[in-house]
């Protein structure tokens, strides 16, 4: 793995000329942590009305998943890494891309059934509840203009007829929404609407 | 490459670099026919226009056959697909031809969802001399026709009209990147990011599905399908690409399903140039036969690659296009360039590959004396019989009068699709709505 890490080290070198990084471990983990940022942005950016590219999510998320083996591989610096872009330092990664290619999967199939995903095990090993798909259809509905809660009830009356049953909703922060953010908030009042009933 | 000028909607908006473009015009694909004799390009309003060539005139024997409009046509409407709430885009991603086989000119079109059949043919004669219908064209009271008239055709202009013979819909989950008509002229194969189906050009309601390559498990799904091409002799063989830089030959007598390959083509990664973006870089946009059926030729996002069919390990030809991005991939990565799909194209005997860049230039590689060249479609460096100069991009040091240096290049300013004519010398390069046709020069 340390020849990895060389490896890597060498390619960035190359781009030092143009990018003008700091090659230190720190600088290194704040190069790796630039990436990510840029690629989870365009993963949210990319949802859009238009069915977005599949090629581009695949090719995005494959990249995500070599960044996230190559921020836990390598050693803490000896600062604080940067907070990542979603706000939490633990947060598992594993669940953003997982919920992404979930969230992709429902609003670009047929009528397929959904699967049961079985989350990869992420590097703090948690073991991850699944988000229910309809939390991020509702979610993915912000894109298409403002439809409110009506079309996120019409959702509900769907998956209660013909999707398996949901299991238990998941704990917040295992979405890839910030507290605090739109999505939270939202997701907060949604779940208080459904425990509630 | 003069437009007509129509009534259809115009989207106005702006490019990366604030220059105003009539977004609709974006051409999206290019094609000749068989014979050369027509050119079709396929736009992102959904429009088809038809460019033919010039009869020769014995009297200017010299003058080379120029390309005037022939038909123009709206192919692809917008749609929306109200079960998942999602736009589908009218773009024609792809346009084939089909060989001639009466007056008539048949095509494929496709857009993400839906490919059309079209019949292009001319009328120049019209029956005239009708006595059952008045001057208005409502039918006459029969008591008042004492006789029968048969009409005669007399001839008229020129009219060339479009019409859609064939629909072939709801065949396709994903998005519609490639259609390849068969040699059998009885099939043709669609293929999307996860599938490829095959069509008889007769039935509609139904496709076979030949190869699926989408996992049980969509989180697993780290591959897709990019491009896919018919042998142009064997009607039961096939290539596709793939987004990990793969390529894969089928054939369709070895099992209804393709899913297992008769041949694999991969080259082995190169460990000095591993980074982050390696997969990105390898995933392929384009892949082509030779017309020879004995090569495929791929493009991938720095190169063009030249395999023999008979030799699945490693290329036989590599031609660096715009080697001095690799260094500028994590920009190119931000600002969305990196996913750039680019073709390529063969020339008629085999012998030259040409393929776009950025800052709208485009390469031609000779594959037997090695020699390439960077030439650029832009109005303002060729004026109408103009030679076009050799362009060179300048990567460090001292940059030369002509040479234009990397840091300059307009990355809006994209060829993704070319077109060479099947037998002559005369390429067709779309340069975001601008269509340009080049022509060898004649002494």
């Amino acid at each position: 793995m340390v020849g990895g890490l060389k490896r890597k080290h060498s390619d960035l070198e190359e781009e030092e000329e143009d990018e003008k990084w700091d090659w230190g471990p720190a600088g290194l983990r704040s190069y790796q942590q630039a990436l990510l940022r840029i690629s989870l942005d365009k993963v949210q950016r990319s949802l859009g009305p238009r069915a977005p590219s599949l090629r581009r999510h695949v090719l995005i998320h494959n990249t995500l998943q070599q960044l996230q083996a190559a921020l836990c591989l390598a050693p803490a610096p000896a600062l604080p890494p940067e907070p990542l872009f979603l706000g939490e330092e633990d947060f598992s990664l594993s669940a953003t891309i997982g919920s992404i290619l979930r969230e992709l999967e429902t609003s670009m199939d047929e009528t397929e059934p959904p699967q049961n995903p079985v989350a990869p095990p992420g590097p703090q090993n948690e073991v991850l509840p699944q988000p229910d798909p309809v939390f991020l259809e509702a979610l993915s509905s912000r894109y298409l203009g403002d439809s409110g809660l009506d079309d996120f009830f019409l959702d509900i009356d769907t998956s209660a007829v013909e999707k398996e049953p949901a299991p238990a909703p998941p704990e917040p922060h295992n979405l890839f929404c910030a507290p605090g953010s739109w999505e939270w908030n939202e997701l907060d009042h949604i779940m208080e609407i459904i425990l509630g009933s | 490459m003069e437009e007509d000028i129509d009534t259809r909607k115009i989207n106005n908006s702006f490019l990366r670099d604030h220059s105003y473009a009539t977004e609709a015009d974006i051409i999206s694909t290019v094609e000749f026919n068989h014979t050369g004799e027509l050119l079709a390009t396929g736009d992102k309003g959904g429009r088809v226009v038809i460019f033919q060539r010039e009869q020769e005139s014995k009297n200017q024997v010299h003058r080379r056959g120029e390309y005037n409009v022939y038909s123009t046509f709206q192919s692809h409407e917008p749609e929306f697909d109200y079960l998942k709430s999602l736009e589908i885009e009218e773009k024609i991603n792809k346009i084939r031809w089909l060989p001639q086989q009466n007056a008539a000119y048949f095509l494929l079109s496709t857009n993400d969802k839906t490919v059309k059949l079209w019949k292009v043919s001319e009328r120049d004669k019209r029956p005239e001399g009708y006595n059952l219908k008045d001057e208005e064209g409502r039918l006459r009271d029969p008591a008042t026709i004492t006789t029968l008239r048969v009409p005669v055709l007399r001839p008229m202009d020129l009219m060339v009209e479009a019409t859609p013979r064939r629909v072939f819909a709801n065949a396709h989950t994903y998005h519609i990147n490639s259609i390849s008509v068969n040699s059998d002229y009885e099939t043709y194969m669609s293929a999307d990011d996860l599938r490829i189906n095959l069509w008889n050009f007769e039935i509609t309601n139904q496709s076979f599905n030949i190869v699926d390559i989408k996992p049980a498990n969509m989180e697993e799904l780290t591959e897709v399908i990019t491009a896919a091409e018919f042998h142009p002799h064997h009607c039961n063989s096939f290539v596709y690409s793939s987004s990990k830089g793969t390529i894969r030959l089928c054939d369709m007598r070895a099992s209804a399903l393709c899913d297992r390959h008769s041949k694999f083509f991969e080259e082995p990664e190169d460990p000095s140039n591993r980074s982050f973006f390696s997969e990105i870089i390898s995933s392929i946009s384009d892949v082509k036969f030779s017309h020879s059926g004995r090569y495929i030729m791929t493009r991938d996002y720095l190169t063009v690659k030249v395999w023999d069919l008979n030799m699945e390990n490693r290329p036989i030809e590599t031609y660096q296009v715009h080697d001095y991005l690799r260094s500028k991939l994590c920009s190119l990565y931000e600002n969305d360039c990196i996913f750039d799909k680019f073709e390529c194209v063969w020339n008629g005997s085999d012998s030259v590959i040409m393929t776009g860049s950025y800052n709208n230039f485009f390469r031609m590689f000779d594959r037997n004396t090695k020699r390439d060249v960077t030439l650029e479609a832009s109005r303002e460096n060729s004026k109408p019989r103009a030679i076009l100069k050799p362009r060179k991009v300048c990567v460090g040091g001292k940059r030369r009068k002509d040479e234009i240096s990397v840091d300059s290049l307009d990355f809006s300013k994209k060829i993704l699709h070319t077109a060479w004519h099947p037998s002559e010398n005369i390429i067709a390069v779309a340069a975001t709505n601008n269509l340009y046709i080049f022509q060898d020069k004649v002494n």
